[in-house]
């Protein structure tokens, strides 16, 4: 195809971003519909790439960048089965969350147009990470999302948002750079063979391929303490509850929604396809961060008070699944880890949305001083139960094909190792997953209508926050009824994978 | 163009008399006209032909010499340009700030002039004694143009400071060429590194290149010498600041590429004998000043002070150049010098800029500054962000060459990967990461807080079109650095090989 669809998928997020940045004065209000056009144009491209999987090859694009005597760069994107759903989930996400902080008062009383400015931003970033097979340009678009982040924290966050935009920005940051050196010493390793500095994807991989394990691990350890801090993983994860807690609803949703993934994307994308022998010898460590951030994640949520942070160790748990999945370097492992990124992108962006709005409708997210909401707003309690059902992995909801299968497939290869006894990390999650659900729906929605705050101003759901909601509990829904809507594009991209793998 | 027509035995140096014309007439004009825009046309002028000549010669590939003493190579011209990029910067503001109103305009334009006539001068040179001349006229004019800002303590204190430490800097460099001729009976650099080569490394020759490396370090502040930078870069005319901090600092690091890389790396024997203490030692001092640097800068209130100790920084983060010693490497250094330029010149600028319109230079004053002067604060962050290397500004590009240089030893035999200075790059990355802290905590200010006054800000046009010339060059050589790179590559390979 001779149409730049790729390019198109960065470029007109870019150019929203740019028409809302000058879009100052009197006309801040009417940012939210150039924001919503742009995304709904992203959105509609993104769908198009995506019923047209026949011709992934075919589209993907490439142009000389920089070009030096030692150096060569190009801008290249692709798109396969693995990054598809990515970017289908960032387009998704950003127009849901221009519909939903429609009427957001935390978003509408300080310059809004900054808002979709920066959520465009991030689009333009995000698009690039999940589409790039080029290093630099990996690099660049992974810093690039920082930016927005960090300002949309800083500006439109609670009251500890300035520790918490920071906070975030030099963690990710610094992980990002000792990525870079990583990457650095796979270029120069190619180097030795081809001649030149070349960072795409594609020649690197082959030279790294025949590399000694020795060299493959070191790398590999580099590269994934960058993407481990952005899962984040469980002993880097303290940036994540801060940042979330801080961050207004949209800028929660797109974080855990699909910033986070960019961790996973990253071990799966580069750690493993450029790195299969690192993979290999770095196995049970992998497999140990996953494990220790599930039970972690998990055990933590219990003791939280605020509504939000909840929900953010939730995350911590849910990317531990995708980080175990990974670790068992089987396919089924792959596949439903890959599944996993993708369905929790879907559920963790309603569970955002429902936390905020527990913010701005009732006043506060600490759930001790809640109780009885379903009364006072039926349709808010209907949509986080149906959230929290579908996040603690319920069947027929797609959770439950995230969870279940990374776990058989975990048992697989502890079967084959003779470590059954791990799988009591596994029971031990599910058990304190369903429970802190249950309990913390029953201290927010049921019992007596709570007397500590003042539940008068507190209204439901409104007509935005409606719309988005529903298409994300639709989708869940329908991805829970029919896997394989889903499957059918990580299947073909691991049996490739699995192929690289088989090096081992 | 045949320039050789024009300038006759002069063409190497016609840049360079342009502006030595200029600066020796800028006073008469001055004194007839009794004008200070009169005078600032008149300097400004100066400066675009200057370098108008230099950019057709680069361009042109010109090469030559005059008297045998000044050379015009590619790697020469690219200095020249810097240079004159700098005082560009410098002059086009000078006219409308504040802080030059009682200046005597004529000998102002004319130190400007002269110190870059020096600098330039430093670039052409290859032998030890022309580039000392050179560092001289410099260092006086300079000594000279950052007192000039009379009845104020803090220039004076500045000056002071500055005259006294440049003095032992020169008395120790000259110390270091006497014992070098003593030892070789030359001061061109080329038939020092030849006849070392075959009397081999004496101790008293590793006593020169130490007091030549303290002397030279004085004028890049590379810590521990850099003492004397924050104070005088806060107590100087911010348009001085400006010419000091990327101009001076690069000339400095010009001398260290121009003595030391020549001596170690195109010498063939003596990089043998004297190359990995010598690339040890840089190693050292450049961790220890990006580190410093960085570290101290986070203490700071005082906005010109954070940016002098962020250059200390960046000068160390440049001198990987000379721990690594490779090609590559020198290349990326150019490189990173001129988005240096473009970067920190700009964030200088704003806060010139600001004092024009009469915002103080703490970092508290610049509070809800992104609501007084939106322009004006979108700049500096962009600036500061890409002094702290996020794409995709030109910082980081500079940066990401720069870095990996260390990495691997890239030369026209090939390129391998070296894991010798590893540690470099992660206390280098570290450094950055630091870095980030406090240019994020001035962007903070200026966006997230807010300020006493929410009155709109007006600036001069001066500052407005020079900090836009800036903020094109941050972001377009961060996505297309090729058009600088180029050159500096082309460049590198002249001062190495030629």
């Amino acid at each position: 195809m001779d149409f730049p669809i790729l390019s198109l998928l960065i470029l007109v997020p870019m150019i929203g971003a740019v028409l809302t940045l000058v879009m100052g004065g009197g006309r801040q209000k009417s940012a939210k519909y150039v924001a919503a056009a742009f995304s709904a144009v992203t959105l509609v491209l993104a769908l198009f790439v995506l019923f047209n999987s026949d011709s992934f090859s075919s589209m993907s694009e490439s142009y000389e960048w920089i070009k030096t005597d030692f150096v060569s760069i190009s801008f290249s994107l692709a798109v396969d089965g693995l990054s598809i759903l990515m970017v289908f989930l960032t387009a998704l996400l950003v127009f849901l969350v221009v519909v939903f902080s429609a009427e957001a008062e935390e978003v509408e009383t300080d310059r809004p147009n900054y808002f979709h400015t920066l959520l465009l931003a991030m689009e333009v970033g995000l698009m690039g990470v999940y589409m790039a097979s080029d290093y630099f340009l990996f690099y660049v678009m992974w810093e690039v999302t920082l930016i927005p982040m960090y300002f949309m924290i800083s500006w439109y966050g609670g009251p500890r948002r300035h520790y918490a935009a920071i906070k975030f920005f030099i963690y990710t940051h610094v992980a990002s750079l000792v990525m870079l050196i990583g990457i650095f010493a796979m270029g120069f390793k190619a180097a030795e063979v081809t001649g030149v500095v070349d960072f795409s994807f594609a020649s690197i991989a082959t030279v790294m391929h025949g590399v000694e394990e020795g060299f493959q691990a070191l790398v590999f350890a580099l590269l994934f303490f960058g993407f481990a801090v952005k899962m984040p993983a469980v002993p880097f994860h303290t940036w994540l509850p801060d940042a979330h807690t801080e961050a207004p609803t949209g800028g929660s949703v797109l974080l855990a929604g699909v910033m986070l993934k960019m961790g996973s994307y990253g071990i799966i994308r580069i750690c493993l396809e450029a790195l299969p022998l690192g993979a290999s010898y770095w196995q049970w460590v992998i497999i140990a961060i996953g494990l220790v951030s599930i039970v972690y994640g998990a055990y933590a949520c219990i003791a939280q008070k605020d509504l939000k942070k909840m929900v953010a160790f939730s995350s911590i748990s849910h990317m531990g699944m995708v980080m175990l999945g990974i670790g068992c370097l089987s396919d089924a492992g792959i596949t439903f880890a890959v599944f996993q990124m993708f369905a929790h992108g879907l559920i963790t962006a309603i569970l955002f949305m429902v936390c905020g709005m527990t913010g701005h409708k009732v006043g506060t997210r600490e759930i001790p001083l809640l109780g009885g909401l379903a009364g006072k707003m039926p349709v808010y309690a209907t949509f986080m139960m149906f959230a929290f059902m579908a996040s603690l992995g319920l069947p027929g909801l797609v959770g439950f094909w995230g969870e279940f299968p990374v776990i058989f497939a975990f048992y697989e290869f502890i079967v084959a190792n003779d470590m059954l006894w791990l799988l009591l990390f596994c029971m031990l999650s599910l058990m304190l997953t369903a429970g802190y659900y249950l309990w913390a729906m029953q201290r927010t929605l049921f019992g007596p209508e709570t007397t500590k705050i003042d539940l008068s101003h507190a209204h439901d759901v409104s007509k935005t926050e409606f719309a988005a909601m529903a298409v994300l509990c639709v989708l869940v829904a329908f991805f829970g009824m029919w896997p394989d809507a889903a499957l059918q594009f990580i299947e073909p991209y691991t049996d490739g994978l699995i192929d690289i793998l088989g090096v081992i | 163009m045949d320039f050789t027509s024009i300038f006759g035995d002069y063409t190497a140096i016609a840049p360079m008399i342009i502006l030595l014309i200029g600066a020796l007439v800028a006073p008469g004009v001055h004194l007839l006209g009794k004008k200070r825009t009169a005078t600032w046309g008149f300097a400004l002028a100066v400066v675009i032909v200057s370098m108008v000549i230099n950019v057709l010669m680069l361009v042109d590939g010109w090469t030559g010499s005059t008297l045998g003493m000044v050379y015009y190579t590619d790697y020469s011209g690219l200095m020249m340009l810097l240079f004159q990029i700098v005082l560009f910067l410098a002059v086009v503001v000078s006219n409308a700030s504040v802080e030059t109103t009682r200046f005597n305009v004529g000998a102002y334009y004319a130190l400007l002039m002269a110190a870059s006539t020096g600098m330039m001068f430093v670039a052409g040179s290859q032998d030890l004694m022309m580039i000392f001349v050179g560092v001289e006229l410099t260092s006086i004019s300079s000594y000279a143009a950052v007192s000039m800002k009379r009845n104020d303590a803090r220039a004076a204190e500045a000056a002071v400071k500055y005259v006294i430490i440049g003095g032992m800097s020169t008395a120790l460099t000259l110390y270091g060429i006497s014992m070098l001729y003593g030892l070789t009976g030359t001061t061109n650099i080329a038939a020092i590194a030849a006849t070392t080569s075959i009397t081999g490394i004496s101790f008293v020759f590793g006593i020169a290149l130490v007091a030549m490396i303290a002397g030279y370090g004085f004028k890049i502040a590379a810590v521990p010498f850099h003492m004397w930078a924050p104070d005088v870069y806060e107590g100087a005319a911010t348009p001085v600041s400006l010419f000091l901090a990327t101009g001076s600092k690069k000339m400095g690091l010009s001398v260290f590429f121009q003595i030391f890389l020549i001596m170690f790396v195109s010498g063939t024997a003596c990089a043998k004998i004297a190359g990995p203490e010598v690339q040890y030692l840089f190693a050292i001092i450049a961790a220890v000043t990006m580190t410093v640097g960085n570290i101290v800068a986070i203490a700071q209130n005082n906005i010109k002070r954070m940016l002098a100790y962020s250059s200390i920084a960046q000068a160390g983060y440049i001198l990987i150049v000379m721990a690594v010693m490779s090609e590559y490497a020198l290349s990326a250094g150019l490189f990173h010098m001129f988005t240096h330029v473009f970067m920190k010149g700009g964030a200088f600028l704003v806060v010139g800029a600001l004092i024009c319109a009469g915002i103080g230079e703490k970092i508290s004053d610049y509070r809800g500054l992104a609501k007084r002067a939106p322009f004006m604060a979108a700049a500096m962050m962009l600036f500061l962000f890409s002094l702290a290397g996020i794409p995709p500004l030109a910082g980081f590009t500079s940066k990401f060459f720069l870095f990996s240089s260390t990495m691997g030893v890239g030369t026209a035999a090939g390129i391998s990967l070296e894991s010798q200075w590893i540690w470099l790059a992660f206390v280098a990355i570290l450094n950055s990461a630091i870095s980030l802290y406090y240019y994020a905590r001035v962007v903070k200010t200026m966006y997230v807080d807010t300020g006493e006054s929410a009155e709109r800000i007006k600036v001069p046009a001066a500052f407005t079109v020079a900090i836009a010339i800036c903020l094109v060059a941050v972001v377009v050589l961060g996505v297309y650095p090729q058009l600088i790179f180029d050159l500096c590559e082309t460049a590198s390979h002249a001062l190495l090989f030629a």
